[in-house]
């Protein structure tokens, strides 16, 4: 056992369990480094996929892990959404592998822009519509 | 609301994060905690500190890892100090009322 990442994994949760503001964690690629001390202290868990085989076998595999790890809402993004074409790949790739896709986002020229401006999308363009539909997820996520 | 957020390296999963901690802090009114556990830390940037700021982060080292006996001859990290006096020591005033939190990693913390 590698106590180094061991130590950071037991933080990880004390910390999150004990923060009274709503936290949001961006955690390592997959769920490896997610302890089931960190699980039990968040309540929601978002995997985020592209519309290509890989990365939503990612996220597959994500959503397995979060609810054997017994974490309460466990959605999907997807992201970087080109066409309805991709919109209905994902939605059939979904419908299989018991996967909640709660928001899609569009693939969006200004987010690459702002990233090579050294920007955040939402100081670079408020307006765009990935920063439009993340919104809608923060709506969505402040409902439930 | 304890949000944690995942995918494969590149799907955009750090630009979501920062984002939504930003626009809901901005509809609760009452600040968000935003931690960047990637071990390619990025999540600055998407919160509208310059790379500069970023690469001045101060990341959580080991002085806040305790090790104690675990009883059963062995020993279990915890934490040194009590975890808001944590938060508040490391973490970072972004935009929006979002503060940030560098895990970056706790190398060697009592190895051995």
């Amino acid at each position: 056992m590698c106590s180094a990442h061991g130590a950071v994994r037991v933080l990880l949760g004390e910390i999150v369990g004990s923060e009274e503001r709503p936290t949001i964690v961006d955690i390592e690629a997959g769920l490896e480094h997610l302890s089931r001390g960190t699980a039990r202290n968040v309540d929601t868990l978002l995997a985020v996929l592209e519309p290509y085989y890989k990365s939503m076998e990612t996220a597959a595999r994500i959503t397995e892990l979060a609810h054997e790890l017994g974490i309460p809402n466990v959605y999907c993004v997807a992201n970087k959404v080109r066409s309805e074409d991709d919109g209905k790949a994902l939605r059939e790739f979904a419908s299989q592998r018991n996967m909640n896709v709660i928001a899609s986002i569009p693939d969006d020229v200004t987010m690459g822009k702002a990233d090579r401006a050294g920007v955040a999308p939402l100081d670079f363009d408020a307006s765009s519509p990935a920063v439009r539909a993340i919104s809608d997820l923060a709506a969505h996520l402040h409902r439930s | 609301m304890k949000i944690a957020i995942a995918g494969k390296g590149g799907s955009g999963k750090t630009t979501i994060a920062g984002t939504l901690a930003r626009v809901l802090a901005r509809s609760t009114g009452h600040g968000v905690l935003a931690i960047d556990a990637d071990s390619n830390p990025n999540l600055g940037v998407t919160l509208g500190l310059t790379r500069d700021e970023v690469s001045r982060l101060r990341p959580l080292d080991r002085s806040i890892v305790e090790r104690i006996p675990d009883g059963e001859g062995k020993t279990k990290a915890v934490l040194a100090r009590p975890a808001a006096e944590i938060v508040r020591e490391y973490s970072t005033m972004t935009r929006d009322d979002v503060a940030l939190l560098l895990m970056g990693r706790v190398e060697h913390a009592g190895a051995g």
